[in-house]
């Protein structure tokens, strides 16, 4: 289960005393996710069973990966709109390198070299141009849709070679290789963030970005290494959209995955501003999304009425966060 | 003394935390005089102007206005009572009109809610032509030069019909022709019986405008009286004084080679012409008033500004310092000043604070070791006597002091050459304050140069060798630490003063 797989990461606490009070501030993330799951395993019987629990694993691993690159740019003070059609674009890219080379090899590495490209152009907007993010990324996300949608003429591009599909649709035990994937780069951003410099210079340069200057920071290449991140993570996402189905659309593929995103962020209890936030959080935040829709599946709520519960779940995590 | 005061601020007291800062105060303003209000940095004029303008309760005291008492319980009432205060900051909304400006929060509406705007526009016309001023009042503020945006704030207090316009450094922002048309327009509005409380640091214009004085030290009244009488020396003696000046950290010792030069060095509006020299060993100051150009110059040393010419030699080798980071490894520190803005990262642990610009330290093969982190910050908690319980919460709990502390220890962690510490001392309380000059002092008996900026003389005089004064971006006077005495530092800080010859 999710849970058990994540708790290695958590860091110690050092006084025994703090310790509750310091669970309940630094993760009530974790709190409403036990919360949620004990209610629906309460209101639904068929919600505890494994394949199901399986099946929201996998459901929500690509946006999983999305929401990671997500909570850097978030953590940094940005923010990042363009990462749903980024997916598409590099979608579309991949598989036309896919089918002129026969590689699956050369596909994954044009993947990843497009999501990084688009990103770093995000960065260099922001850092150098000196963009506010959310209008940088708004350009890049109608641009880069309009680049798969031409190069796709507006439909969709299947895949020819033979092996691809088996990224997303193989397992390994009982964890598809999606999942697996999630996992894997929850674990190296978590370090990626928590380990080294760059992280510890990420959550600076968020909270009080010219005192990190002044504390002889580079600011600027931060920030372009941040969205080049979030841009590398949209497109390992892109590889086992993809892969899914062996094809991608131009025109559906990735619509509002950045919203699904900021939501699993906010969720996770990474402040909007920057310099404050988790990864652990972000992981807890795309699961409570995934569980959400799983349930609302589970019960037959109308597929119109989704997005008003989702909605709904947002704004009380952020109140609930607000209180602290 | 007056015999007939327009308004009295009787036997004033207040403290803050449980420091007295006006120690029983008496102000008398005559009608229809200009009143300069005097005294260094902390005296208590503000303090003072904000019990008048409603925005702090004095613990003790009464306010008389033409005899009758009143009660200052909000900015409010102030205001309905005929007190205007323009902060040294205007309160201008500049993306707003001129008009809008003016009625912003009392604008004029007729019976349906909709505003009368022509008939704003001609009042606010009305008032600026009396006050001799050509704008139009359609015109946005932000289009304004700053000397009419002061106008602006001026014809607002009249069109509140204040009889008490309070003015705080009002020429700080202002070139000299508009200072004169200032002090044309004061001099009218005292004609017509308006009195002003004038604030300022700059002698001169103390002479040249106002009627009468007041003199604030350390929260108490020293003296009042005419202008005329007096003369600048007088003056400046009174606010100085002669009880707070403590004694000097001794630290004679031999001092090292040249290690920093500048020559030259010049920013567009900021700072001009800035020569120096700062030896191994040796503390070095620069004082001078608020906005005299030493945060930017020392800024600009340090790469966060890019725009300025010039050249900086270290170990006279010419060097180009565009980032921080360049400066870094040029063995530059700056411990800035306004910590909260500039130098603290509050989401921060008190740990990560001090490893912040040197992670290089403690990183084995790409990974922080988080060990040897706790270790070294153990280490400064020892040698700076930073009191704090657990270093893992965040910096922002801990107090100005040990705050300022961990700043150092991240300086010192990066092992520079060369120290600049802007207003080392600000908002710290005394304890902490001697612990951090003894720390300044011990540096440069390791041999490192050390840079103070200060706005308080006293504090200068107390540690460095050499004391540089600035004057509107200039170096206008360079002392020896042991001969400088606080009233010449005055002289040339307020400009009053300026000796070319004085700078080797």
């Amino acid at each position: 289960m999710a849970n058990t797989n994540v708790k290695e990461y958590s860091p110690q606490v050092s006084s025994a005393k703090s310790r509750l009070t310091w669970l309940w501030s630094e993760y009530s993330v974790i709190i409403a996710f036990i919360i949620i799951f004990i209610a629906s395993t309460i209101m639904n019987p068929r919600f505890l069973d494994i394949n199901n629990q399986l099946n929201i694993l996998m459901q929500v691993s690509i946006i999983g990966i999305v929401a990671l690159g997500m909570t850097v740019v978030m953590l940094s003070g940005g923010i990042d709109l363009s990462v749903g059609s980024v997916l598409a674009l590099v979608g579309v890219i991949t598989v036309l390198a896919l089918n002129a080379s026969g590689s699956i090899l050369v596909g994954i590495f044009t993947a990843l070299v497009v999501g990084s490209f688009a990103g770093f152009l995000n960065g260099l907007m922001v850092a150098k141009g000196r963009i506010a993010s959310f209008i940088a990324t708004l350009g890049m996300m109608a641009a880069a849709r309009s680049i798969a949608l031409y190069i796709a003429e507006g439909g969709s591009v299947s895949g020819e070679v033979k092996g691809f599909t088996a990224i997303a649709n193989n397992d390994l035990w009982i964890f598809d290789y999606p999942v697996l994937i999630f996992f894997a780069m929850t674990a190296l951003v978590y370090i990626l963030m928590h380990k080294t410099r760059f992280g510890r210079y990420v959550y600076a340069l968020g909270s009080n970005e010219k005192a990190a200057m002044l504390s002889a920071i580079r600011v600027d290449r931060i920030k372009i290494a941040v969205y080049s991140l979030a841009g590398l993570l949209v497109s390992v996402a892109a590889i086992i959209e993809t892969s899914r189905l062996n094809s991608i659309s131009s025109s559906s593929s990735g619509v509002q995955y950045e919203l699904d995103a900021i939501a699993a962020v906010i969720i996770g209890g990474t402040r909007m501003t920057g310099g404050r936030g988790k990864i652990i959080g972000t992981l807890f935040g795309v699961l409570i999304l995934g569980i959400l829709n799983n349930m609302m599946n589970l019960m037959n709520v109308s597929p119109y009425l989704q997005g008003f519960v989702k909605g709904l779940i947002i704004i009380i995590a952020v109140v609930f966060q607000k209180r602290e | 003394m007056t015999k007939n005061p327009y308004i009295t601020m009787k036997n004033m007291k207040k403290s803050f935390n449980g420091v007295p800062v006006l120690k029983n105060v008496t102000l008398q303003i005559e009608k229809g005089e200009i009143h300069a209000l005097l005294g260094e940095n902390g005296a208590g004029k503000s303090t003072l102007m904000n019990i008048l303008g409603g925005v702090h309760q004095p613990d003790n005291g009464s306010i008389y206005i033409n005899d009758k008492e009143v009660k200052m319980s909000n900015p409010r009432i102030s205001q309905e009572q005929g007190i205007s205060f323009i902060h040294q900051e205007l309160n201008m909304v500049t993306d707003l009109k001129v008009y809008e400006n003016m009625f912003l929060g009392s604008e004029l509406r007729n019976k349906m809610g909709f505003l009368k705007v022509e008939e704003m526009c001609q009042q606010t016309h009305d008032i600026l032509a009396k006050l001799g001023v050509d704008i139009d009042p359609k015109e946005y503020v932000r289009n304004l030069a700053t000397s009419y945006k002061q106008l602006i704030e001026i014809s607002k207090a009249l069109l509140h019909k204040s009889t008490i316009i309070i003015m705080d450094e009002p020429t700080t922002s202002l070139a000299e022709h508009e200072v004169n048309r200032l002090f044309e327009l004061m001099k009218n509005l005292k004609k017509s019986g308006i009195s002003i409380i004038y604030i300022s640091h700059k002698l001169k214009e103390i002479k040249a405008v106002c009627d009468r004085y007041t003199v604030l030290r350390d929260g108490e009244m020293i003296k009042s009286g005419d202008v005329e009488q007096e003369d600048l020396d007088t003056i400046t003696k009174l606010m100085v004084g002669k009880s707070i000046s403590q004694n000097r950290f001794v630290h004679e010792h031999t001092f090292g080679p040249v290690l920093l030069e500048v020559n030259n060095l010049t920013s567009f509006g900021l700072f001009k012409n800035i020569h120096f020299q700062v030896k191994k060993g040796e503390i070095v100051g620069f004082t001078g008033l608020a906005g005299d150009g030493r945060t930017e110059l020392f800024e600009s040393l340090f790469g966060y500004r890019k725009k300025y010419t010039g050249e900086i030699k270290i170990n006279n080798q010419l060097i180009k310092i565009d980032h921080p980071r360049k400066a870094v490894e040029a063995g530059i520190g700056l411990v800035p000043k306004d910590r909260k803005e500039n130098a603290i990262i509050k989401d921060l642990s008190v740990i990560h604070n001090m490893s912040l610009s040197s992670i290089g330290n403690f990183e084995k093969s790409g990974f922080i070791l988080d060990n040897a982190e706790r270790d070294k910050f153990q280490y400064y908690k020892e040698l700076l006597n930073i009191k704090v319980h657990n270093p893992r919460i965040t910096i922002d709990k801990l107090s100005g002091g040990n705050q300022q502390k961990v700043i150092i220890a991240k300086w010192l962690e990066v092992g520079a050459d060369i120290l600049i510490f802007d207003n080392p001392t600000q908002g710290i309380d005394v304890g902490a304050k001697q612990e951090i000059y003894q720390q300044i002092v011990a540096l440069a008996e390791q041999g490192k140069s050390v840079i103070i900026l200060s706005s308080e003389a006293p504090e200068v005089m107390r540690i460095c060798h050499t004391i540089n004064v600035m004057y509107q971006g200039e170096i206008t006077a360079r002392f020896n630490g042991e001969e400088a005495t606080e009233e010449e530092i005055m002289h040339y800080a307020t400009g009053s003063k300026r000796e070319a010859a004085k700078i080797g």
